[in-house]
């Protein structure tokens, strides 16, 4: 009998402790995910953000930034392809009220160290800079397109690319009516 | 269908449990020193892993959700490997006396085996389904006995030849190791 | 307190849990990419081997010996929780660097090792002392192992850039071959350098 009263008791002793710790790090853990989520948006915009609006649809998430004066100075919004060459790539695309984008952030992916991983350098990112999904062929250049393809990870760069355009199309299906602004 | 190929492919190959995801390099290292041991440790593994996510799995819809105790998940995992592993060595014991002197020592080892909690864990994490969940801890068993078969192979060659005394032993073996892990490396890309 | 001296440094360089004796090798191969990944992991798992090991020493001799192990693995994996969603809490970023090894801390078979070999047949005292040089010379191990590999690998230290962006480093060692070759050429310098010290 005492081996089971016994271990019965740790584990009692032990669900009862992480009850606790679960209990006191619930809060900082969701604050922790939105502060992360925050930083993440704040690297993609060059403005100040004042306050984020978290709009949500069937498809994907939106970040609606604004400034102090409570002008839409940038939309945030999550896109994903599978395209990758090790699968799945993530990444939170920033556009203006004019539908320009300003940045993107590769949230996860699992391309190559060194060579597919290159398509989160600055390097790579700035090509697409002021581009909108009209006047620009979301391709590769390898494909007829006009985006630049990284050295050794043409694949990766077409999933990016996927990805981007994806994005916009989100953007351009949610706020229509930013059109030409 | 094709979908399940890919997570077959992807379980054996490109994400080998040992060179790409590095989980069980322990018995890696600890049982590969010669083929029949490496083999009989790869079906205990093969077996314990496949119960083991199924159970674990079916543990975290059934009551680790429900009942909002996500916290506890590394506990009753562990402990659901653990006595899963002390019910197969009772049973073993009792049905079959050769099959228990064959595989019974490498039993005990496989509670530490990171590569069964790693499985069961990741399972949960990719979303897989029931299915899924099995065929995928399965063929991960199966890339486990690959690599442990393979490099058993290779240590039997490396008993023989003229290793410089520092790399003796096991530097020689994390050599080796490497380059098989290059060669796995030309699996990537393979699943989209 | 020569012997607590001892007991503290062994675990260094001597009997280092890694190099020495082999053990927990899987998060030491998986997230030794860059540094801050092995100091974050080092850490953590001494922090479970401290907790792990001051309650077994404690507790070791009213536990009876049919149900030593699973005792010792529910204390262990009751520690690896905290650790977990204290990380998960106060660092995220390496909570999505480390992932699913900082769970798998509870089959580093090191802890069990050290609970075993060590905890469950000292006292208090030097159970705390083990447990900090040892998990001193894990955390050590893994942080020689990572700034090898991202120095070569990744041509940064601690995501300090050491060579120009146009710079081509050795990929290899940032990938999976690399921890392996990286561990490998570790033990077999050490090896030489004991040879070299052993002949004087």
């Amino acid at each position: 009998m005492r081996p089971i009263i016994t271990l019965t008791l740790v584990g009692l002793i032990a669900a009862s402790l992480l009850a606790i710790v679960d209990d006191m790090t619930r809060n900082p853990i969701a604050l922790a995910k939105a502060e992360m989520k925050r930083k993440a948006i704040e690297q993609i915009f060059p403005f100040a953000i004042d306050s984020l609006k978290q709009v949500e649809t069937e498809k994907t998430k939106f970040y609606e930034a604004y400034d102090k004066t409570g002008t839409l100075k940038g939309i945030a919004v999550e896109s994903a392809t599978t395209l990758g060459y090790s699968g799945k790539i993530e990444i939170l695309l920033g556009v203006s009220p004019a539908k320009k984008i300003f940045d993107y952030k590769v949230v996860y992916h699992l391309e190559t160290p060194g060579l597919g991983d290159k398509i989160d350098k600055p390097r790579f990112k700035e090509q697409f800079r002021e581009r909108a999904l009209e006047g620009t062929t979301w391709k590769v250049k390898k494909d007829g397109g006009d985006i630049d393809e990284l050295t050794a990870a043409t694949i990766s760069s077409r999933a990016v690319t996927d990805a981007v355009e994806r994005g916009l199309r989100y953007i351009n299906e949610q706020y229509p009516k930013h059109e030409g602004k | 269908m094709p979908e399940l190929l890919l997570v077959i492919v992807s379980a054996v190959f490109v994400n080998n449990v040992v060179f790409a995801r590095f989980l069980g390099i322990c018995p890696y290292l600890g049982v590969s020193k010669n083929l029949d041991t490496a083999i009989g440790m790869g079906f205990a593994v093969t077996f314990v892993m496949t119960v083991s996510t199924a159970l674990t799995y079916i543990l975290q819809k059934t009551v680790l959700i429900p009942f909002g105790i996500e916290f506890m998940q590394t506990v009753m995992f562990i402990l659901v490997i653990a006595s899963l592993v002390q019910l197969v060595e009772i049973v073993l014991k009792k049905v079959s006396k050769s099959l228990y002197s064959s595989l019974g020592i490498y039993l005990p080892l496989i509670t530490t085996n990171c590569a069964i909690l790693g499985m069961a864990l990741i399972a949960i994490q990719e979303d897989y389904d029931l299915l899924t969940s099995v065929v995928f801890a399965f063929f991960s068993a199966m890339g486990f006995i690959l690599a442990i078969v393979m490099f058993a192979g290779i240590r039997m060659k490396l008993e023989e030849a003229d290793v410089p005394a520092p790399f003796k032993n096991v530097p020689v073996g994390f050599i080796s190791a490497a380059i098989l892990s290059l060669a796995f490396m030309g699996f990537s890309g393979l699943v989209k | 307190m020569n012997e607590a001296l001892n007991i503290l440094t062994r675990g260094f360089v001597r009997e280092n849990p890694v190099t020495k004796m082999l053990l927990g090798l899987c998060p030491v191969l998986a997230v030794t990419t860059s540094a801050i990944n092995g100091l974050g992991m080092g850490l953590a798992t001494t922090f479970v081997l401290l907790g792990s090991n001051v309650v077994i020493s404690l507790t070791a001799k009213a536990i009876p010996d049919t149900v030593r192990i699973p005792s010792f693995v529910l204390v262990i994996a009751t520690f690896v929780t905290i650790v977990d969603l204290l990380i998960k809490a106060y660092s995220p970023e390496l909570n999505q660097a480390l992932g699913i090894f900082i769970p798998l801390i509870v089959v580093n078979c090191m802890i069990l090792g050290r609970a075993e070999a060590f905890a469950s047949r000292s006292g208090i005292w030097y159970s705390m002392i083990d447990a900090i040089g040892m998990g001193l010379g894990f955390t050590l191990a893994l942080l020689v192992l990572s700034a090898f590999r991202e120095i070569l690998g990744s041509g940064t230290i601690f995501n300090i850039p050491l060579v120009g962006e146009d710079v081509n480093t050795i990929l290899v060692f940032a990938l999976p071959p690399g921890a392996f070759a990286g561990l490998g050429l570790i033990i077999a310098g050490l090896n030489a350098l004991e040879k070299k010290k052993g002949g004087k």
